[in-house]
């Protein structure tokens, strides 16, 4: 029982989130909203860091890597908030394809579309060239998302793919808590920096409690998102539970680091002009995707409230 | 990350399992604030000191097993999952426990620490003063050194079951020309000695565990000093970081009540408000992710990492859970939460529960104190 992460991971996190620091910053999302919504700049690149070959195996091409990297790969688009179908095909889709998509999906050649019947709307259908769970149409109708850069399509006939929801989730959990770090880094750095009645705002003890607020919830997140990757991973009998838990908590983390960081940006947060918006507006998209409060929120009342496991101390990382 | 328990560790839980199952009590003793529950409670600690399970995480030359904090973890949650009673000795095996094995004299950990894990001397702490609650560095009550001894004069208030314990920790200013945080010394001092008055304050639900503590030329030998004289801050912020962080507040206590949140709910289920069962629910949730987290921390010190401003992490999230469990279960029992005495006979401990829980986030240093050492230490926003 150790709950840090290997020196392999931290590597990984750190290469993957210099690499997005350098290269996808605000400027890569401002030029991306202004343009198409897309850049093959930036999918390009995310291949060339190996991140399409994250779950494929070697024989594949691939990293052959599991969920708990995954999960880490997922915090570090979160918290650049990279738009790219990269999370849907590499961190969702490659363990449930044959061989010769996940090879196609490890060199980049293949972008994947995901639809389930939870979620009714489907990412990046008009530039995959498959779909999971869904058909692919000829001319599908896209729906304006107010996130600015996804770009969804639907609603269409679909079928429940097992696995699917559950790693999807997972992954939208984690990408929750990386855009949540963010977004409460953004709003710290502005409390340093915006002065009001002669001293920056951050000394005011009503900012820094809400800020703290904010670290205290995606403090307690992060590691329910670890534990139901190890879970899900497992095929804990658990992991189901693991996996809502983990995405109800990031998804509270998520929204309250978002209100707190407008609140704290005050009427600069309510335009266009501090990056500020692209995170929130992930942020609320995520939130309702792949099972939204209400359906999460179920699956965990029927495990806990209706007996089906001993929940007590000592089963916290039960395993039967 | 490996979120496996070793063959050694799942052995280790059954011992404790085993053991648990055929000593702790079947009755549930009496509350802690009062002396009838008091003295049951410390019966208790002899009990587990009788296994050796005082306080297991202590070197076995002072009672204990030296075990790792994985295993702590363990044994709290069988502990808890066994419905063994709260810890009398909490003040000094989780407080002053550690500082004395920190900061104490190889003398001082051979006098205090075995009596403490036994359970044979309890420990109140003295901190507060009546002007020096949060602002602690504002405390008044002096410890003037008179030959081998300190000469002590002053109050502290709010101090958690005084009116039982036999000893005392806390801090006194032995310089009297200092202020703040400088000239402060921790000294110990047994509660019967000459010139100590405790008296009782009755507290929210009525129990008078908690008292002031008022010192009249009380003669302390400057043995009981732990550290060097005007040392004490240090040592007490030590103190205070152990309060707030891993150890004091187990996971498994609050999971443990999670459960019987749960428990309560499917007995209410029918007349429970949607708004009731979606506060259940996030108890238990809670609860869980506070134990993953304390996974986490535990693992980190294990490493050699040591817990800073994160424990401020900590006791705002337990603190505030513990308030939110209990009043969950107020709203479950709706008009019946006002009775002492559930019509099923039974004490109303979610009652008393309830109204305990409000005290933790004043205690250990209040929530707006954590929030801000978390806003300026964790996050670097500016004094």
């Amino acid at each position: 029982m150790d709950f840090r992460l290997n020196p392999d991971q931290i590597e990984l996190r750190d290469a993957v989130r210099d690499y997005l620091t350098a290269e996808h910053g605000p400027e890569v999302l401002r030029r991306l909203d202004a343009g198409n919504r897309r850049g093959p700049a930036v999918w390009d690149g995310l291949v060339a860091m190996g991140l399409t070959g994250i779950l494929v195996p070697a024989e594949q091409g691939g990293l052959g890597l599991g969920l708990v990297e995954a999960v880490l790969v997922a915090i570090e688009l979160g918290r650049a908030n990279v738009s790219e179908p990269l999370a849907d095909t590499a961190l969702v889709a490659a363990p449930l394809l044959r061989a010769t998509q996940q090879a196609e999906i490890a060199a980049g050649t293949l972008k994947v579309a995901l639809a389930h019947p939870v979620n009714p709307w489907v990412a990046d259908l008009n530039q995959a060239g498959l779909v999971i769970g869904g058909e692919m149409t000829s001319s599908p109708t896209a729906l304006d998302s107010v996130d600015p850069l996804r770009l969804l399509f639907g609603p269409g006939e679909c079928i429940a793919t097992e696995g699917l929801l559950d790693r999807a989730a997972l992954i939208g959990a984690a990408q929750l808590i990386g855009g949540g770090e963010r977004m409460l880094g953004l709003a710290t750095d502005y409390a340093n920096q915006r002065s009001q009645f002669g001293q920056p705002i951050g000394k005011f003890q009503a900012i820094k409690h809400h800020l703290a607020s904010v670290a205290v919830k995606i403090e307690f997140a992060r590691p329910l998102v670890l534990r139901a990757a190890h879970a899900l991973q497992q095929n804990h009998a658990r992991a189901v539970l693991h996996v809502s838990h983990a995405k109800l908590a990031a998804t509270d983390a998520a929204m309250l680091a978002a209100e707190t960081a407008i609140q704290v940006h005050g009427a600069m947060g309510y335009t266009y002009e501090v990056d500020l918006h692209f995170w929130m507006k992930r942020a609320w998209a995520l939130s309702g995707a792949w099972g939204d409060r209400a359906f999460h929120e179920r699956r965990v009342a029927e495990a806990v409230l209706d007996d089906r496991f001993d929940i007590g101390p000592s089963t916290t990382f039960l395993a039967e | 990350m490996n979120l496996d328990y070793t063959p050694e560790q799942q052995s280790f839980r059954t011992e404790v399992r085993e053991w648990m199952a055929a000593h702790v009590p079947r009755a549930p003793l009496e509350t802690l604030e009062g002396r009838k529950g008091f003295d049951q409670h410390v019966a208790w600690e002899r009990a587990l000191a009788s296994g050796n399970w005082g306080m297991v995480t202590w070197p076995e030359a002072y009672g204990g097993r030296g075990l790792d904090l994985i295993r702590w973890l363990i044994f709290e949650e069988e502990y808890w999952a066994a419905g063994a009673p709260g810890r009398a000795n909490q003040n000094g095996i989780f407080l002053l426990g550690p500082t004395i094995m920190e900061y104490g004299s190889d003398e001082q950990k051979a006098r205090f620490l075995t009596p403490m894990a036994r359970g044979e001397v309890i420990w109140a702490q003295a901190w507060s003063e009546p002007d020096a609650g949060s602002d602690m560095a504002a405390i008044r009550s002096r410890a003037i050194r008179d030959g081998d001894d300190y000469v002590v004069n002053g109050q502290k208030t709010w101090s958690s079951r005084a009116a039982f314990a036999d000893w005392c920790f806390g801090l006194f200013r032995t310089d009297p020309d200092s202020s703040r945080h400088h000239g402060l010394s921790f000294i110990l001092l047994p509660l019967d000695t000459p010139g100590v008055t405790v008296r009782p304050i009755r507290q929210l639900h009525g129990e008078t565990g908690f008292a002031e503590i008022f010192f009249d030329n009380v003669r302390v030998p400057v043995a009981n000093r732990i550290a060097g004289e005007g040392e004490g801050w240090n040592v007490a912020m030590a103190t205070a970081g152990f309060e707030r962080g891993l150890m004091l507040r187990s996971p498994a206590r609050f999971q443990a009540t999670a459960k019987r949140l749960v428990e309560l709910y499917r007995k209410h289920r029918d007349s429970a408000s949607p708004a009731a069962s979606a506060a259940v629910l996030q108890a238990w949730m809670d609860a869980e992710a506070y134990a993953l987290n304390t996974y986490a921390v535990a693992a980190q010190v294990m490493a050699g990492g040591k817990i800073g401003a994160e424990a401020s992490l900590n006791k705002i999230f337990w603190s505030e859970m513990d308030r939110a469990q209990h009043r969950a279960a107020m709203s479950l029992l709706g008009a019946a939460a006002e009775l002492r005495t559930l019509p099923d006979g039974e004490p109303n401990a979610w009652l008393e529960g309830y109204i305990f829980s409000l005290s933790g986030p004043i205690y250990a240093g209040s929530n707006e104190i954590q929030r801000n050492i978390v806003a300026e230490r964790l996050l670097g926003l500016p004094r």
